[in-house]
């Protein structure tokens, strides 16, 4: 499911498109480190993520892993000196890695929602992929699978379920 | 207790339809359950591909690296003089024309990143999102660029240094000479 964004970007680090590729994770990292906080510091951290990541591609810095890899790292790395009480409005030291860097790379690199779902029923993967994936309402749901609410109601629950013990596995 | 997989479950349709949403709202909604939700939150934002950003997400970006303000791109690509802004907030609070000047300097302190807007009153907020139609999320998590400073002027700060640098900042910030309006875009909230 990564593949596709990961190629992306890759052509845009080619081209040097900083623009594009700091908007598309603009979002991600903003909610990540809103989540990580807890509160409006989490504005804070991320203005100093952006400022990291776009240090770093000025520098003209390569990375071996996809860039999708290196901001969820910058993330990590950012909130954990944010609660060690360490300045964040600094760049990355020279020689950062996002491997070195990482003690749960694997799961970065390699988890997308397929494989976070790959467990559930199809049919609940497709409940999820239209409320989740499209942001669909509920009845909404129903109509694009011809299922009842109470149906979509009751795979979104399992599927819910599922989802949140897989989560907390990870 | 909360419905943690409810709101989960509204935070993700959420981010399924493009939308922006607070996440701060959805955890202090969740209560006790907020660590397991954050959790589960962080773990989808991880799994989740990125989307493709918005023309406004770019332009906003572009405004950034550039070292604009992102909140005044916002106002004039929605075709919003500053003026109209001023007139709005004192429109929204009843504060006569003998303030504008005022809120026309505070308005000007946020955006060009000398306030926070993390300290902007709710009230002001919410009135922000409907002049501007943006979400609270992209005034919040827009800020100006900070401006290098080069490493020598930080290596050789000192104590003479940093008590110039404490006056400079304090001739900067906006005079408390207005606690209404003042209390609008900075506040406790």
């Amino acid at each position: 499911m990564h593949d596709a964004r990961d190629a992306e970007d890759a052509l845009l680090l080619e081209a040097r498109d900083h623009v594009a590729l700091l908007a598309a994770y603009h979002d991600v990292v903003v909610q990540r480190c809103l989540v990580g906080t807890r509160d409006e510091s989490g504005y804070d951290v991320a203005q100093n993520v952006f400022m990291r990541l776009w240090k770093e591609l000025v520098r003209g810095k390569t990375y071996g892993v996809p860039y999708r890899v290196v901001v969820h790292k910058v993330v990590d790395w950012t909130l954990k000196q944010h609660f060690t009480g360490r300045p964040t409005d600094v760049p990355l030291p020279e020689g950062w890695d996002p491997v070195d860097a990482s003690d749960a790379y694997a799961e970065v690199e390699g988890r997308d929602l397929d494989s976070l779902w790959a467990d559930l029923p199809e049919g609940a993967r497709e409940v999820l992929d239209l409320r989740y994936g499209e942001g669909l309402e509920i009845d909404e749901v129903a109509a694009r699978l011809g299922k009842t609410r109470n149906a979509v109601d009751q795979a979104l629950h399992r599927a819910h379920d599922t989802l949140r013990g897989r989560i907390g596995d990870a | 207790m909360p419905d943690v997989a409810q709101l989960f479950d509204e935070w993700a349709a959420a981010l399924g339809r493009g939308e922006r949403p607070d996440a701060l709202s959805f955890i202090r909604r969740a209560g006790a359950g907020a660590d397991e939700l954050a959790t589960m939150m962080d773990r989808y934002l991880r799994a989740r591909p990125r989307t493709e950003p918005d023309p406004e997400t770019v332009e906003l970006a572009r405004a950034w690296l550039e070292g604009n303000a992102p909140l005044v791109q916002l106002r004039v690509r929605r075709g919003v003089t500053r003026d109209a802004v001023v007139d709005a907030v004192l429109e929204e609070f009843s504060l006569g024309p003998d303030r504008r000047a005022v809120v026309k300097r505070y308005y000007h302190e946020l955006e060009s990143g000398r306030l926070d807007p993390a300290r902007l009153s709710r009230q002001l907020l919410d009135l922000l999102t409907r002049v501007l139609e943006t979400p609270a999320a992209s005034i919040l998590a827009w800020r100006p660029r900070p401006l290098d400073v080069a490493p020598a002027l930080r290596a050789a700060r000192s104590v003479a240094a940093d008590a110039v640098f404490e006056t400079a900042a304090r001739a900067r910030a906006p005079a408390p000479d207005d606690e209404e309006v003042r209390a609008l875009f900075i506040s406790e909230r």
